[in-house]
């Protein structure tokens, strides 16, 4: 992958993130690293809950006893100082300018209900009208859905959803689709006051081209963008300056490593966003989102504090957190080619629109044919195979965009991730599962429910 | 007294709540055991903030994580939601609910609050209640239930009353007499402006007092008070009689990790079945939007919920001693006012809560040589009592007294780890410092 336009590429990267190494983290310290793993299990699922080392859980661990031992201590002298410490690594590891900038949460819908509550407020005091609308993808995190469901249409707001095109072969494909959606919002004289857009889609998943479509929200006095890149943070390049987003979250224990469950929050200074408050009210009302969202009452804030340990964890790897998800995306992509070839497949977008997921066409014969065939056949690779990947249903109508193999039209998917901990015995078992369900004859809807 | 009653009173439950006849109760090194990871050398005099959580809880609660780490996809699907409901049907029996859908688990009482008073604010919004009506609260509310009150009810029009309350105090009489004035009062102003919600502490923080929540609850029924949300952030595990039935109000709320040994952090929010016609929700929204509050607060986003998994191991534990949490409950009650009598005789001084009114922590005078002026001074105290002594004790400063009186009164709480000789550290140091002539005014230079 030497794509110069590859974002994934980056520039020159601050000192911070090059790591000083005497050897880099070897095979066997690799695997202890990741042995309360459940052995035996193909783990190509890092997508959704991500994955935690030892030597961090290890560091989570002291921070708890600490906390544990003397908690006033712990709360007067030591807490707030921990999560700005993380706070500064997460400014620069994105290129924030202000470390007031940066909020650490529990997680992306966390993120979703402190922006869209904001929206909320302004319809409701009229600063938004009736009019007025939210722009996301159809495909749209579904807690972020709710959200607006429970945030928005209440008081007035509406949603335009965009088709995400899927397959998908080129960014100008979701920039056409998108502008189009735009173009709604604007009939009988609205605004569209918020664009939600993914920065990697969670299903199906692929890679959108934030900078072009916030260009175009620009353009057309979109009032705020918020990016979703709740994926993003270690799988790809993050840099909130050049993305030119207003509020942007992404989890870190996806991809970066640590402990459930910890995300950040950036807003951006310029915009001059008040009224942004965490939902849960407590001491710290008022002083700004990152303090509010350092007490949120009682709580256990060491997946916040562990972020310096995961900084020295990736620093083990040849060339640190560029190196790491470099690695991931090459054998991600090489792994999902494989997988095509041998079933005569497809796969769900182009590697230059993939960061460490791919999404490779199932062979229609197995024939996916709804949400509940996709769960059976989930549940079935789990029991039978110990095979963790999630499985998603496509849909067809789209006359040329649907894909075909020899035998039909393909419209189930899986969505593969590589971490650091996979090998390729994990993609191998699932290329011999499938190929096996096919030689057996066997359909989704034939299989067995959980 | 309140204490003895309860033990004798019980009519519901109690299976969950008694250990088997014929066991041997946990031993004191057992108990110091399960405690050894508290520093040794400070004399912990503060349960009543940050809780504690015995090792044999901390061991269950890091199985329950290992167990998600290790396949998250099928402790997701398989296990989660079970091991939610477990914990949701010990705490209805705790609190004696009348069904399992009343019973939410969440972070803590700070999020609890956040969803009633979402609900209020809504209302507010959608003309359910009107701009003016009110929302009554204690003058001893916590400070971040204010902000919420602020936040999200005055922003939407509500109007916010407070009720007075005097420290020290003698008798629940004073605080039922200054409420149900309140409310008459709030009534006689004209129909236009109804009370909407009475926000009620349980157990107030600072300075700390038993409140009488149920004849309170009363009164708002008696003056048509649309709903009664108690804040009992202190209560499980603490106070007597936690009970649904009998306080009756529309919402409570509880830590579990205050005095019911929980790990950091879960609390439990109890909602009244019959008030069907409140939408209540989650702030943080998720899948399960919709699907009643038990279930959104079930998942709201990929977290760590371990510490919502560990009840079931945390009643064994309480049941490993003699009368399980009611035994526990009675004999810190006993000891803590204990202490305190021994403290205030010692400093010359007089406990702030007459002992009925206090539960597991007790307001004791500091002797007024001492020259604790305002809320700084009290900080600064805490922090050289800390510093120096290694004392652990929240310090609270009385405004409005006369030159020469007890302006300060240290929260002492008392649970099963603590031993008298924390209480003596601590009147050993404030006699100390008291001998050497310190001063606040000298801390803060």
């Amino acid at each position: 992958m030497d794509n110069h336009d590859d974002p994934r590429n980056g520039t020159v990267q601050p000192d911070s993130k090059k790591p000083k190494l005497t050897h880099p983290i070897s095979s066997h310290e690799l695997l202890h690293e990741f042995s309360h793993h459940q052995t035996a299990v193909a783990r190509i699922n890092n997508g959704s809950f991500g994955s935690c080392p030892r030597s961090i859980l290890t560091a989570q661990t002291t921070w708890q006893l600490r906390f544990l031992q003397q908690p006033d201590d712990f709360f007067f002298n030591t807490l707030r100082n921990g999560i700005l410490d993380s706070r500064k690594i997460i400014k620069n590891l994105i290129n924030a300018d202000d470390v007031e900038e940066i909020s650490l949460i529990d997680n992306a819908t966390t993120a979703a209900a402190i922006v869209l509550q904001q929206i909320g407020h302004h319809f409701s005091s009229g600063k938004f009208c009736r009019n007025d609308t939210v722009i996301i993808f159809h495909c749209a995190y579904q807690a972020v859905k709710k959200s607006i469901e429970a945030y928005v249409i209440p008081v007035g707001g509406s949603v335009i959803e965009v088709e995400l095109p899927f397959p998908v072969n080129s960014n100008e494909e979701i920039i056409a689709e998108f502008k189009k959606g735009i173009e709604r919002g604007k009939i009988n004289g609205g605004r569209v006051r918020l664009a939600i857009i993914d920065h990697i889609t969670s299903m199906p998943s692929v890679v959108i081209p934030v900078r072009e479509l916030i260009r175009v929200c620009r353009e057309n006095e979109v009032d705020q963008v918020f990016v979703d890149g709740a994926h993003a943070l270690g799988s790809m390049e993050v840099d909130v300056k050049e993305i030119g987003a207003d509020f942007y979250v992404s989890n870190l224990y996806k991809w970066f490593f640590s402990p459930p469950s910890v995300a950040f929050m950036y807003c951006n200074k310029n915009k001059k966003l008040n009224d942004v408050h965490h939902p849960v009210v407590a001491h710290e009302y008022g002083n700004g989102l990152p303090a509010e969202s350092a007490w949120v009452g009682m709580r256990d804030y060491s997946p916040q504090l562990v972020v310096p340990s995961i900084m020295e964890f990736v620093n083990r790897f040849e060339g640190g957190i560029e190196g790491i998800m470099k690695r991931n995306h090459n054998m991600v992509v090489k792994m999902g080619v494989m997988l095509k070839e041998a079933w005569g497949t497809n796969l769900g977008s182009p590697p230059e629109m993939c960061a460490s997921m791919i999404m490779i066409g199932l062979p229609s014969k197995i024939r996916v044919m709804s949400d509940d065939d996709a769960l059976r056949l989930r549940f079935y690779l789990r029991v039978y195979h110990a095979i963790e990947v999630p499985v998603y249903y496509q849909a067809l109508g789209n006359g040329e965009r649907d894909a075909r193999d020899k035998d039909g039209f393909i419209t189930g998917y899986v969505r593969i991730s590589h971490q650091v901990y996979n090998i390729v015995d994990d993609y191998n078992r699932l290329k011999t599962a499938i190929i096996q369900l096919l030689q057996d004859g066997k359909i989704c809807s034939e299989l067995p429910k959980e | 007294m309140a204490f003895h009653d309860q033990n004798n009173n019980h009519t519901n439950g109690e299976v969950s709540k008694k250990p088997k006849l014929s066991f041997s109760a946990i031993t004191d090194t057992e108990i110091q055991s399960e405690f050894s990871h508290h520093d040794p050398t400070v004399a912990r005099l503060n349960n009543g903030a940050f809780g504690c959580c015995p090792s044999s809880v901390l061991a269950a609660q890091r199985q329950w994580q290992l167990k998600s780490l290790r396949q998250p996809d099928h402790f997701y699907f398989n296990h989660l939601q079970k091991g939610i409901l477990h914990s949701r049907t010990i705490i209805k029996d705790l609190v004696n609910a009348q069904h399992v859908n009343e019973i939410s688990i969440v972070d803590n009482a700070s999020t609890a609050t956040a969803i009633v008073l979402q609900q209020a604010s809504w209302a507010f919004q959608e003309g359910k209640f009107n701009k003016g009506d009110s929302v009554v609260m204690l003058h001893y509310a916590y400070g971040s239930v204010k902000k919420a009150i602020e936040a999200y009810v005055t922003r939407a029009g509500g109007r916010v009353i407070e009720v007075p309350l005097t420290f020290p105090v003698t008798s629940e009489d004073d605080i039922i007499r200054e409420f149900r004035h309140v409310l008459e009062k709030t009534k006689s102003e004209g129909s236009s402006n109804k009370v909407r919600l009475a926000v009620i502490d349980h157990v107030t923080s600072m300075p700390s007092m038993v409140i009488p929540v149920k004849e309170l609850v009363k009164i708002c029924r008696e003056e048509g008070v649309d709903q009664v949300f108690v804040d009992a952030a202190h209560a499980v595990g603490c106070t007597p009689r936690v009970d649904m039935q009998e306080i009756g109000a529309d919402f409570y709320t509880s830590n579990l990790h205050k005095w019911f040994f929980c790990p950091p952090s879960v609390a439990f929010i109890y909602t009244r079945k019959s008030v069907n016609s409140v939408d209540l929700h989650h702030p943080v929204v998720s899948h399960e939007y919709g699907n009643g509050l038990a279930i959104e607060s079930s998942w709201i986003g990929n977290r760590d919920y371990s510490a919502q998994l560990v009840v079931p191991t945390v009643m064994e534990f309480v049941n490993r001693f003699e009368g399980g949490i009611e035994g526990i409950k009675e004999r810190n009650h006993d000891c803590v006012v204990e202490m305190g009598e021994m403290l205030v005789e010692a400093w010359g001084t007089h406990l702030g809560t007459p002992h009925h009114m206090s539960a597991s922590m007790v307001m004791v005078g500091l002797p007024p040589s001492l020259g604790i002026m305002n809320e700084c001074d009290a900080m600064n105290l805490r922090t050289h009592l800390r510093e120096f002594f290694g004392v652990e004790v929240p310090i609270y400063f009385r405004d409005g007294g006369e030159v020469g009186c007890v302006s300060g009164y240290a929260r002492i709480s008392y649970q099963v780890y603590n031993k008298v000789d924390d209480y003596y550290k601590f009147r050993d140091a404030i006699n100390q410092l008291v001998s050497d002539g310190l001063t606040c005014a000298f801390l803060s230079s």
